[in-house]
């Protein structure tokens, strides 16, 4: 399934469920105005068939992430993530603004005055989000499909990834973020790190003993902590300068070294959809990602 | 001189000079035009009928950006302005040095070492809601070490102005550690904190500013004259009776507290304590009351400036207006040196 099926269908489920509708085509006409100020409740509304009115620039592909740029056609841009424009909100006139306190807690005050205000205390929790988000759009029922279409993918893919590993399940797995000067390991509280370990998953001991949302590594020595049977390797920019450092990673011996990519386990995937997006069609895209490792591998397997 | 009046009020008195409170008063008629232009200026720009319309109507759509929005985030620029220049000139007075300013003494690198501190270790239980607190709290903390350092039976400016310089570099080595060494979300705060801006100021921000400005102020009322001797060599000062180490230690005290509020709430933008005093000093040249208050206007003008263009001119981004006051502020304070030398 293509992102886009994925999101047309997402879509579809959110605005009325069995009847399907191209991306952005039109508003439900029920739906309130609303501002999303970070991405996973740009990508949750979206995903629950309320369009926003507003949305905040992208961290990466500015201004909006290529998987929403459709539905999100009629939207304006109110700035930064960071600090977004309180101007640009008031003159929208929002029904309803969707923040985090994890970045607009000095904000609060003044956005209260705006429009009611959802305020999530993390920004990476895609399950939260959805279900609050759901509620106080008064869509339920899309999201409780929505969860109820996740949970059962999740399980198929539990299941198949049992089958796949046989008795070498549960591995264990690095979600590794490439940057110009450093490399991040996403732990098992992270937004891509929690399907992962939601999938069975598991991180080795150096790195479950941690507490927080990721590990940083700003030299190769730490390069053995990140040691796992699998590698999900996204890269944080399309630099040049990123692509030079992963090249300058693997072609050292410390990274040979490690399991991963002793094995030739070492899959590549992208920033948008496993830590990005922050939401649940981030979500359902890197479970399509991780569906389509294993037909690969399956058939590499064969012949 | 036939300038100079006296003011008798009681036992209250005092020597006025007239002369140069109109250039103070035109400049606090810049500040209204600014106070002005910075709350039309926005996303959506207002002539001046519609501005009264807006602001006598605060529930329109219009009136809630002027008076929730953009009223709170001026008043907020200007009162950060004028505090840092009133305390940049406290001290550039007590040092005898036309470089004090409250980075000199530790005020910025304290205060700024003290909100990192607290982005990366305490942000993520307690809220943001304590950070003027810690960074006060840092400010002043600085400022004791850097005075108890160059304690030597007394303190000379020039021990004073060089501790701080030393302890300032030490503070920045240790907010640089944090910053390398927390996460990138902290990291992007903090950035923005450090660079100083008065981004989603609100009125309760403004009132406790103002409480607390407006205490600091009364506890510098009496305190003026001396910062006015504090110019005179030390043995004169004695000699016509002043207590110099007590006076010193008062008002760079006082110093420290009036920018360590400011940067509190405003961030880092402590430049603006070291060119506003000069500014005031070129066009009021007599140290006075008039030379005070010019200095705070001049601040709050830079501040509000350097804030209305980091709001407007790069839409929809909102730049923390730190950037601008540098931008605007070292030029113009190039130019302020240069024609001085000449």
């Amino acid at each position: 399934m293509t992102r886009r099926e994925l999101l047309v269908m997402a879509l579809a489920l959110g605005v009325a469920p069995g009847v399907a509708f191209a991306a952005g085509d039109k508003r439900d006409a029920s739906a309130p105005r609303i501002v999303t100020l970070f991405q996973g409740a740009t990508d949750t509304a979206v995903a629950l068939g309320v369009l926003p009115v507003g949305v905040v620039e992208s961290w990466l592909d500015k201004p909006i992430y290529p998987y929403l740029r459709s539905a999100l056609s009629g939207a304006t841009l109110v700035g930064l993530e960071t600090q977004p424009s309180l101007e640009d909100i008031a003159l929208l006139g929002p029904d309803l603004i969707v923040a985090s306190r994890f970045r607009h807690q000095r904000i609060e005050p003044l956005l209260s005055q705006l429009a009611p205000v959802v305020m999530f205390d993390e920004i990476y929790r895609y399950r939260e989000t959805l279900t609050v988000m759901g509620e106080a759009l008064s869509r339920q029922a899309n999201a409780a499909a929505l969860s109820t279409r996740l949970t059962r993918r999740l399980s198929r893919l539990r299941r198949r990834l049992r089958e796949h590993f046989g008795a070498r399940w549960p591995v264990t797995v690095s979600l590794l973020d490439i940057r110009a000067n450093e490399v991040r390991s996403y732990l098992a509280e992270s937004f891509g790190g929690s399907v992962l370990a939601a999938l069975g998953f598991r991180w080795n001991d150096v790195q479950r003993d941690l507490s927080g949302v990721s590990l940083k590594l700003s030299g190769v020595e730490g390069l053995p902590a990140l040691d796992a049977d699998v590698f999900f390797v996204m890269r944080h920019g399309r630099g040049a300068a990123v692509a030079e450092h992963y090249r300058r990673l693997r072609a050292h011996l410390l990274w040979q070294r490690m399991a991963a990519p002793r094995q030739g386990e070492v899959w590549e995937i992208d920033a948008i959809d496993w830590s990005l997006s922050g939401g649940i069609l981030g979500v359902f895209a890197m479970l399509d990602d991780i569906d389509a490792w294993l037909t690969g591998a399956e058939r590499r397997g064969r012949t | 001189m036939a300038e100079i009046q006296a003011l008798r009020l009681g036992r209250f008195s005092r020597a006025i000079v007239w002369r140069p409170w109109w250039r103070v008063v035109m400049a606090w008629g810049v500040v209204g035009v600014a106070l002005a232009g910075c709350l039309s200026l926005g996303k959506i720009a207002l002539t001046p009928p519609e501005l009264l319309a807006a602001l006598s109507a605060p529930l329109s759509d219009t009136g809630l950006i002027v008076w929730q929005l953009r009223l709170p985030r001026t008043l907020l620029a200007a009162l950060v302005g004028g505090a840092l220049a009133l305390s940049g000139w406290l001290l550039q007075q007590v040092m005898r040095n036309p470089l004090a300013s409250p980075d000199t003494l530790g005020v910025t690198s304290g205060a700024s070492a003290a909100a990192v501190a607290y982005f990366s270790l305490l942000a993520a239980d307690l809220g943001h809601a304590w950070l003027p607190l810690a960074a006060a709290g840092g400010a002043l903390m600085a400022v004791g070490i850097v005075y108890w350092l160059a304690w030597q039976q007394g303190v000379t400016p020039l021990r004073l102005v060089l501790m701080g310089i030393g302890l300032s570099a030490l503070l920045t080595a240790a907010t640089t550690f944090l910053l390398v060494s927390s996460p990138f979300s902290t990291t992007l705060s903090a950035y923005v904190w450090l660079t100083g801006s008065v981004y989603g100021g609100n009125w309760s921000e403004v009132a406790r500013l103002s409480i607390g400005l407006a205490l600091a102020l009364v506890a510098m009322a009496p305190l003026v004259r001396y910062a006015l001797l504090a110019a005179v060599d030390d043995a004169l000062a004695v000699g016509i009776g002043v207590r110099v180490q007590r006076m010193r230690g008062a008002l760079t005290l006082l110093a420290a507290v009036i920018a360590g509020l400011a940067v509190a709430w405003g961030g880092a933008i402590a430049f603006v304590g070291l060119i506003a005093p000069h500014l005031a000093r070129r066009l009021v040249p007599v140290p006075g009351a008039a030379q005070i208050v010019m200095a705070i206007a001049a601040g709050a003008i830079v501040v509000m400036l350097a804030d209305l263009v980091g709001r407007t001119l790069f839409l929809p981004l909102d730049l923390p207006a730190g950037i601008f006051v540098a931008a605007i502020g070292a030029p113009f304070f190039l130019m302020l040196l240069i024609r001085q030398v000449r």
